[in-house]
């Protein structure tokens, strides 16, 4: 480790030559767009994917595929992640091959590299006559067709199955709607009134965005707009790279890994740091290559999460917020996966990549890292079916997220979601059970997921449902192959509990282990979903025995875990710490070696 | 009941000042004081006013209050010890809360804290189904356990949330009358008697809300009621509600979470009166005080109304389910801070210089640079004449401030840097205003701009021209905006039953015999506040969406459509709102109805201002350089009192016109014209 710099003041060249007011009105009017369309978008959609899950992002691109200003809240992995989609349009269609009323669609993995439910809807924005930017709306459309509905395609076995490829296809041409293609597109997927009120949700946002930003463009004028674009993205990278100054100088590593799906082999995750002076490189070539199964994808997403939370990650989101970043993912490895991969399950082991890169930190800021969290996207709780009372189709659906890690000075938080989802929210009880032939028997923490530590690890979640009719449960434990690699502790803090699911058919009286990820259930068959708990920070036997005490008295652990993990002993009457019997057991050598 | 011809009087606790107005029908004689906030003990600031302004209470006829006591309990988490008492099931529930992080790229984000520890969290072994069926009846031994576990935990108060409650209330109705009758000296909260609407979480932060700031809430009313009585007052006392209306002191006892946000609420209702009065129906209100300054939209007369929002800030707080006047807030304010960033750029807030030690012409402290500060290097603020000359302002202060922290190092002239700083500070507020206009579907050229506050009035005009809002309205009083829209409150209370159906199949003989059941309840609520039967109406609205859609928009609907099972017209009325709000409406795609509200409404008798006087004074004083350009030369602009100014005086831009806690300013083609009841109404010009 390097001694610790005393971080020089980085001024910004004055690349616009605007008037500091100018500038600071545009920089304040730039994210309200993105988030006004993003607004629009969560109000009007169908399906909870977007309203509940957020699981989409809205964003305004320069016909270069500058990220002008994207939404900030939902799902995180979307992060400046447009930009390959914009330049693979304009590549194709060139610059004069846009024009006024054009609608694309695009979700091919070639180049948007996610699984294909997150479509791609995007319109060119003129103003006077001239291309200059485009209004972009990417959303989680319920199905896409494929072998199954939703996102872990179970069973699909290539891209084909999971389901269709649009590449780069223009739905509207000058207004016009494509009546074929969108025919062609109803009759190809389920729930198609889902997916084309989603449509027009994400039309209307671009349409939105297209109209503010001329307004923005009308009163400023063009090139006053673009000015100060350019000063934005580089003042950005300004913040952010001021910011990385003040970590130690050094390369950090740290290796992780995730379990094969299916009985394969692991996942190897690693994460090279390199901090020097204000720039920072994240290797992520350590990770394994692509394979069958659908861990696949091509994202910079964790290495660009892990980089705005130790940067600025209050700021908005634009072009610059990457620049002084590099990062390092050769084609082949499963973030970079070449075409054709399957890709179902792209995002799912991005929780694992951030908390790896940030786990690489740990030795050099030591007062900043916390445990690790529960590293997956959580469980999905999901049941589908044909509803014999209104005789539609339904699916009920909630994500249950886990514990966080704990902090160098507080415990985790309990039931948080994960570094992915920022503002996903789970599903309440009574709108399942308004919409849907199920009912939520229980929704709980679960005592002693968190791991133990001087500072304790969050809580997982424990949901318990039941089918009213029959249908298809996701049966996927949500723990996203951290099993064998539980949410770790760190200096001597324990691990958390590893998610799982337990099912029992209808007239059984005990719960197992599900036989396989998507099971028909019939009347009466329930499922338990269990999330993961996050890591503990320090050693438990240093946690204040009256905290323990506290955790008992609140159920957040048993007493056994106090006694066990803790070395902490209660009286009889579990309402006090035995300081004595807490002071002799804290010595004991089996307990001091069961770290 | 209210008396006409009385003196009603009202009295807004803020948290700086405490604010009194009060009318005289028979005289149309208008009192206001102002004193200092006593934050030990609120309640003391409505005396102190009463006393400033010479009342007696015993004199009034009415007094209506709003108080920020219920939010202060909140926020300062000086709520009673609270216990919780849900469905077998959903212990957790109200811990868990959605999981949701808002600041997604901010590990260290923290989710709200529970008022109630899990340990004091019970289960009851009941259940209905989402369509109110009872699943698992309550068992009374069930409920003597209940009973004992509160008493055992030492709550002060309690509340009951069941899931599906909405849809039939008898499991927590009967829970809680046996709570009542067990333990007398415990606050009881029932989630139905306050919202029966679908979403557990949101319901149970809501209940355990209102029980937690209860029985301190409750004590202030009651104290308040019992001073007024021991001083003679024998007239109808009536709280501030966040919805805009008021309530009784009884209802104001059980329903405290009903008045968390009475002060800038009270101006938007006046901001509403007084529109409506000189023929604006469409208005955006306008508030800008010290710290922030606040936007609403009133359209056809009405306010916006939110179904809920955060206590404690949007991210990390409370949810609370309850209506609520639609309000956006902005950090912009008179005593926001200019500032510099380690990157050169010039900032505005958040940071606020507040009151203490305000911005540096206040000459109690400050060092920073401030939106007043900018304006009275710019001359817009009068540096002699503020509060009509009773505080001297320091604007050489200013003037260093502003060129030392700000001009110099910007390499700006002294009038760039000071107007650059009301140019941000505009820019900010016209995105709020925006917000609650252009991006909600409304054009703002169709709306007349209200500003109120200290500084509104200084910076409404330039708003205004930023959004091509054609009118500027400076009422009367404009510092003690939000007591005077006190006065002007109706009666209200909101109703809310979840009633989940495609629209085509809903059984509108049962909506309106659920609307006769609210109305009947509201009936009630009316009669304890003493409103007579021929100022009683109801108004009806329907949450709709289409099918799939989870966001419900609030439909106005007329009884008789209801009556007569008129979907069409519900219809055509939602394709409508939709397409406004939305910017497109899919007239093919079903609906479905998700709740029906019922919003039981008592008019008040209505205040009139007096035909404003002509005074023989010359409202000319004189005239000072102004920056109004943002170039380093002023222009010399006159400066008018507006206490001077007779009904029908025209006064034209560029000038200033100064009353004593605020200034107008006024730009090259602004025309001002004095309404007859004083205020002043101007035409904003062309840029």
């Amino acid at each position: 480790m390097t001694p610790e710099k005393t971080p020089g003041k980085t001024i910004v060249q004055k690349v616009s030559g605007l008037d500091p007011v100018t500038l600071e009105v545009i920089r304040n009017s730039l994210p309200a767009i993105s988030h006004e369309m993003s607004v629009d978008l969560q109000r009007t959609s169908y399906n909870m994917m977007i309203y509940e899950v957020q699981d989409y992002c809205t964003a305004l691109l320069d016909t270069e595929g500058g990220l002008i200003s994207q939404n900030i809240g939902g799902v995180s992995h979307f992060v400046a992640d447009l930009g390959v989609v914009i330049k693979d349009g304009v590549r194709r269609y060139g610059v004069e091959g846009f024009f006024p009323g054009d609608v694309l669609l695009h979700n091919h993995q070639a180049t948007a590299g996610q699984h294909l439910n997150n479509m791609v809807l995007y319109t060119p924005v003129f103003h006077r006559e001239k291309l200059v930017a485009f209004a972009v709306v990417r959303a989680h459309w319920v199905d896409v067709g494929g072998l199954s509905t939703g996102f872990s395609a179970a069973g699909a076995y290539d891209p084909w199955s999971e389901g269709l490829q649009f590449d780069q296809v223009k739905i509207y041409e000058k207004d016009v709607p494509d009546e074929k293609m969108i025919r062609f597109v109803r009759d190809n997927i389920r729930y198609p009134d889902a997916a084309m009120g989603d449509m027009r949700s994400q039309l209307a946002a671009c349409r939105l965005g297209e109209r503010r930003f001329v307004e923005l463009l009308d009163r400023y004028g063009p090139d006053v707009v673009q000015r100060a674009i350019v000063q934005l993205f580089a003042e950005t990278e300004a913040r952010c790279r001021a910011a990385v100054e003040k970590l130690p100088d050094g390369v950090y590593e740290a290796s992780t890994y995730l379990d094969g799906r299916g009985g394969g082999a692991g996942y190897d995750i690693h994460a090279k740091v390199t901090v020097s002076g204000g720039d920072m490189t994240i290797d992520l070539s350590g990770c394994s290559p692509q394979r069958e199964g659908g861990y696949n994808g091509r994202t910079y997403a964790a290495a660009y999460i892990a980089y705005k939370a130790l940067t600025a990650p209050l700021d908005p989101l634009n072009e610059g917020a990457f620049s002084g970043l590099k990062v390092i993912i050769p084609e082949g490895n499963m973030m970079m996966a070449r075409f054709p991969a399957m890709m179902s399950a792209w995002s799912g082991a991005l929780p694992t990549v951030v908390d790896t890169i940030w786990r690489a930190f740990a030795e050099a800021i030591p007062d900043r890292i916390p445990a690790a969290h529960s590293g997956s996207l959580g469980a999905t709780f999901s049941f589908s079916g044909n509803d014999p009372k209104s005789g539609r189709g339904f699916v009920a659906m909630s994500i249950e997220s886990g514990g966080w890690g704990a902090w160098p000075d507080r415990d985790g938080q309990d039931a948080s979601m994960s570094v992915c989802q920022g503002d996903v929210r789970n599903a309440p009880i009574e709108t399942i059970e308004l919409k849907t032939p199920v009912m939520v028997i229980e929704r709980r923490l679960r005592q002693d997921s968190g791991g133990a530590g001087q500072y304790r690890g969050g809580l997982g979640v424990v949901t318990h449902a039941r089918a009213l009719t029959r249908g298809r449960w996701n049966a996927n434990s949500g723990a996203g192959g951290r099993i064998t690699c539980p949410p770790w502790g760190l200096w001597n803090g324990h691990e958390g509990k590893i998610a799982r699911t337990l099912t029992k058919a209808a007239g059984e009286t005990e719960f197992s282990k599900p036989a396989s990820v998507a099971m028909v259930g019939d009347p009466g068959s329930e499922m338990i979903y269990e999330t993961a708990g996050g890591g503990g920070w320090g050693d438990p036997l240093k946690r204040d025995p009256e905290r323990v005490l506290r955790d008992v008295r609140e159920g957040y652990i048993s007493a056994d875990a106090a006694r066990e993990e803790y070395g902490v002993v209660l009286t009889t009457d579990g309402n006090a710490v035995d300081l004595a019997a807490t002071r002799a057991r804290r010595t004991q050598p089996q307990l001091q070696g069961a770290q | 009941m209210d008396r006409q011809g009385g003196l009603s009087v009202a009295v807004d606790i803020g948290g700086t000042f405490t604010d009194l107005v009060a009318f005289d029908q028979t005289t149309g004689q208008v009192n206001q004081s102002k004193s200092l906030t006593t934050p030990a003990e609120l309640s003391q600031g409505v005396w102190d006013c009463l006393d400033k302004a010479g009342i007696a209470p015993k004199d009034a006829d009415s007094i209506v209050h709003g108080s920020t006591v219920a939010i202060n309990i909140a926020i300062e988490e000086k709520g009673a010890e609270t216990a919780l008492v849900v469905t077998r099931g959903t212990r957790d529930v109200y811990k868990i809360g959605r999981q949701n992080r808002p600041e997604a790229y901010n590990f260290s984000f923290r989710r709200p804290t529970p008022l109630v520890p899990r340990s004091r969290t019970f289960e009851a072994d009941e259940r209905l189904s989402a369509g109110g069926e009872v699943l698992r009846p309550l068992r009374t031994e069930d409920i003597e356990e209940i009973i004992e576990a509160v008493r055992a935990s030492g709550a002060q108060a309690v509340a009951v949330c069941f899931l599906h409650s909405y849809a039939d209330p008898a499991h927590e109705a009967e829970v809680g009358a046996r709570l009542r009758a067990a333990l007398p000296d415990v606050y009881v909260t029932l989630s139905h008697e306050i919202v029966r609407e679908y979403r557990e979480y949101e319901r149970t932060s809501t209940t355990v809300m209102n029980a937690y700031i209860g029985p301190r809430s409750k004590e202030y009313v009651g104290q308040i009621e019992d001073r007024l009585i021991g001083d003679g007052f024998t007239g109808r006392f009536m709280i501030m509600q966040s919805s805009g209306g008021v309530m009784s002191p009884d209802t104001a006892k059980m329903l405290p979470v009903a008045m968390m946000e009475s002060g800038p609420v009270g101006g938007v209702i006046a901001a509403a009166e007084v529109g409506r009065r000189l023929g604006f129906n469409n208005v955006i209100a306008f508030d800008m005080g010290g710290t922030t300054a606040k936007t609403s939209l009133i359209e056809a007369g009405e306010v916006s109304i939110a179904q809920g929002y955060h206590i404690g800030g949007e991210a990390s707080g409370h949810p609370v389910m309850f209506p609520v006047v639609d309000i956006v807030e902005v950090g912009a304010g008179g005593g926001s801070i200019a500032w510099i960033d380690e990157f050169g750029a010039l900032k505005l807030g958040p940071q606020s210089a507040g009151s203490v030690p305000g911005p540096i012409c206040y000459r109690r402290g400050g060092t920073e640079p401030t939106v007043t500060d900018a304006n009275v290097v710019l001359g817009r603020i009068g540096a002699t004449s503020f509060l009509g000359g009773e505080m001297p302002l320091d604007a050489e202060g200013a003037t260093a401030g502003v060129a030392g922290r700000l001009g110099g190092p910007l390499a700006m002239s002294l009038p760039r840097a000071a107007h650059g700083v009301l140019e941000i500070a505009i820019a900010k507020m016209s995105l709020a205003v925006r917000g609650v206009s252009v991006e909600r579907g409304y054009d703002p050229r169709e709306f007349a701009m209200l500003a109120t506050g200290g500084a509104g009035p200084v910076h409404a005009v330039a708003i205004a021209r930023d959004l091509h809002i054609p009118t500027v309205i400076i009422p009367n009083l404009p510092a003690h905006f939000s007591a005077l829209g006190m006065l002007m409150s109706d009666v209200r209370q909101d109703y809310v039953r979840t009633y989940y159906r495609p629209l085509l199949q809903a059984d509108f003989a049962e909506l309106s015999a659920i609307y006769d059941e609210l109305a009947a309840v509201g009936e009630k609520t009316l009669d304890a506040a003493g409103v007579v039967p021929a100022l009683r109406s109801y108004q009806v609205q329907f949450d709709l969406r289409y099918v799939g859609q989870e966001f419900a928009l609030q439909v106005p609907v007329a009884l008789d459509d209801v009556r007569r099972s008129s979907v069409e017209a519900v219809r055509a009325k939602f394709d409508e709102i939709h397409n406004r709000r939305f910017g497109h409406a899919a007239v093919d795609e079903p609906l479905e109805l998700v709740n029906i509200r019922v919003i039981a409404v008592g008019e008040r008798p209505k205040i009139s201002f007096p035909d404003a006087r002509a005074t023989a004074d010359e409202a000319r004083v004189g005239s000072r350089p102004i920056h109004l350009d943002g170039t380093d030369t002023p222009i010399e602009c006159a400066v008018y009192r507006r206490e001077r100014l007779s009904a029908g005086a025209e006064v034209r831009g560029p000038c200033v016109i100064e009353e004593y806690a605020s200034t107008t300013v006024l730009f090259e083609g602004d025309v001002m014209t004095v309404a007859a009841t004083g205020e002043m109404i101007i035409q904003v010009g062309q840029q």
